[in-house]
């Protein structure tokens, strides 16, 4: 039953966007981008926040420093998206490594407090630091390419194109992103981190350094935000500290993993899938109506949140799916 | 015979308060050794500094030969000595088997062979059926055993059990009983039981220690401690000790 879901969903997320080239409704293909982006990040975001139990709130600045460090080494260096990647996924994990190490000190309230104060110690570097172009932030010149596979292998899709080849792009990192959290789920570190979110005393007991261990969920969390950070940085074109600093980055990844279900490998993804949309349409649907202009969203959001957390705080996924849609059990067995 | 652990005049102060005082005490290997006291004796405190959860003010701490005084808990793991706990902190979310994986875990990195010994540990203490029941819903004997498998999944060579069988029915009690008597003749683990229930410490410790508000007061076979005039004291006040 999982296994054809799987593939329902796998060749649904593979054909959406063809019909739409064909009809010519890019902005929906735009959607779906968003939609895999925020998944990535929320995928991301359970490491720490629902393996290992640890509340950030700061993911964010390793979105920034993943956008940043790929623009700054096109910008400067001439260094194409792709290989770009690799890299400032490994730096995004590195600094998080250096900032978070202190901070595994502090538990509970305390930690997630300390996580949102470096997103706010960021934003003044990000906006005043000039070699990063400070608040005008840094261009990424389109560079013209002449077919489409040297528009994929640099990543930069334009023209009629662009949210198709973005989409795509999206739709491979989120995949690959998926992948290795299935791995990171079954392994020693799977293991390791919900141990120290159960008990972290106890997890000491049996052998387990939880702040080495929270240190390695975080960069975890780091290394896929900074690697989400690249994506949208080639797409927007642009890397500038108001963009990629913004809380969006880290509410919006938690809102999902929290609806679809909370330290569950596909909770983030289901919550994508559900919120991104809702929010996307709901700003163009309302945009020349009465209730134009942004925060409707916000409130539908606000709602959804109440909802889940009332009657379902595990989240969708938790709700007993199998007894309702798998194989029906016979009721003489 | 060299101790496997010995205790060296460890001191631990609690601001004003002397939950241990200058307690010297050794573990040979094979032992079973009961450590008693009234509450409030400092009982528990010397299982935190001996576990690397707290470390004493004075003195020093030796285990398998190395100095283990000011080493964190999960470094103390490593070298050998695993414990339970007065209050089960069993990882409430995960599985019964999961949470003896995690304990495995210490040993090997991979996997498959961590379930293999983990499923054997779950056999081995009588909880075989509930693999795949949450941790959280399993029964307080339950619980204490689970403890008890994911301790013995580290391999240790000291097993420290902090109250094991408190709040346990009769027959729980004997079973917890019979469990660490084969912990300690099939896997030979060196075993310390906290213990508030004589009936249980008794006749299953070779040794047992008395602790009294933070001092040690006693250190001998069974029979010679329920013969201790210092103990009867501690346990039964002034009136009885000549008796």
């Amino acid at each position: 039953m999982a296994r054809i879901a799987l593939i329902i969903g796998a060749l649904a997320a593979v054909l959406y966007p063809i019909p739409l080239q064909i009809q010519g409704t890019t902005y929906y293909q735009t959607v779906g981008f968003l939609v895999f982006v925020n998944a990535m990040l929320g995928l991301g975001w359970n490491v720490i926040g629902g393996w290992a139990g640890q509340f950030d709130f700061g993911p964010q600045v390793f979105f920034a420093v993943g956008a940043y460090t790929a623009a700054l080494l096109y910008v400067k260096l001439g260094v194409d998206a792709w290989l770009g990647l690799p890299i400032a996924a490994a730096v995004a994990a590195l600094i998080c490594a250096v900032l978070t190490y202190p901070l595994t000190r502090l538990r509970g309230h305390y930690f997630a407090i300390s996580t949102v104060a470096i997103w706010m110690i960021a934003q003044p570097i990000g906006a005043t630091w000039e070699y990063i172009g400070a608040a005008q932030g840094l261009f990424i010149p389109v560079k013209p390419r002449s077919n489409v596979v040297s528009a994929a292998l640099s990543l930069q899709f334009a023209g009629p194109t662009k949210a198709l080849g973005y989409y795509y792009a999206a739709l491979a990192l989120f995949a690959l992103t998926l992948g290795l959290m299935a791995w990171v789920e079954r392994s020693k570190l799977g293991f390791y981190f919900r141990a120290i979110r159960d008990d972290q005393e106890a997890a000491e007991g049996i052998g387990i350094d939880s702040r080495l261990y929270k240190v390695i969920a975080r960069s975890i969390t780091a290394a896929v935000f900074g690697a989400a950070g690249v994506l949208y940085a080639f797409w927007a074109l642009s890397v500038f500290p108001e963009q990629v600093l913004e809380l969006n980055w880290s509410t919006l990844p938690i809102m999902a993993t929290v609806v679809g279900g909370i330290g569950r490998l596909w909770g983030p993804v289901l919550g994508a899938v559900i919120l991104i949309p809702i929010s996307q349409i709901m700003s163009t649907t309302l945009g020349t109506g009465p209730l134009a202009g942004r925060g409707i969203d916000l409130i539908v959001y606000g709602l959804i949140i109440v909802v889940i957390a009332a009657f379902r705080p595990t989240g969708l996924l938790s709700l007993p799916w199998a007894r309702w849609f798998g194989r029906r059990r016979s009721a003489l067995a | 015979m060299t101790a496997l652990l010995s205790v060296e005049a460890s001191t631990k102060r609690f601001g004003g308060l002397l939950a241990n005082r200058d307690v010297s005490l050794t573990m040979d290997p094979g032992e079973i050794v009961g450590l008693i006291g009234p509450n409030g004796a400092g009982k528990t405190t010397l299982f935190n500094c001996i576990s690397g959860y707290m470390h004493p003010d004075t003195g020093r701490i030796v285990f398998d030969g190395r100095d283990i005084t000011h080493t964190r808990p999960e470094r103390i793991c490593h070298a050998g000595v695993a414990r339970t706990w007065q209050v089960v902190r069993a990882f409430g979310r995960m599985s019964a088997l999961e949470n003896v994986v995690c304990g495995a875990l210490q040993r090997t990195n991979r996997i498959a062979e961590a379930r293999a010994r983990a499923r054997e540990l779950l056999e081995f203490t009588e909880l075989r059926g509930k693999d795949d029941m949450p941790a959280a819903t399993l029964t307080l004997a339950d619980k204490k055993r689970l403890e008890i498998a994911r301790a013995l999944a580290t391999r240790p060579k000291l097993l420290l059990l902090d109250e094991a069988m408190s709040g346990l029915t009769p027959m729980e009690t004997a079973a917890a009983v019979r469990l660490v008597r084969r912990i300690h003749a099939e896997l030979e683990v060196t075993i310390c039981v906290v213990e508030h229930v004589m009936e249980v410490v008794m006749p299953l410790s070779h040794r047992v220690v008395v602790l009294d508000y933070g001092v040690k007061i006693a250190d001998g076979t069974p029979d010679a401690i329920v013969r201790d005039e210092q103990v009867i004291r501690a346990y039964l006040g002034e009136r009885h000790a000549a008796r």
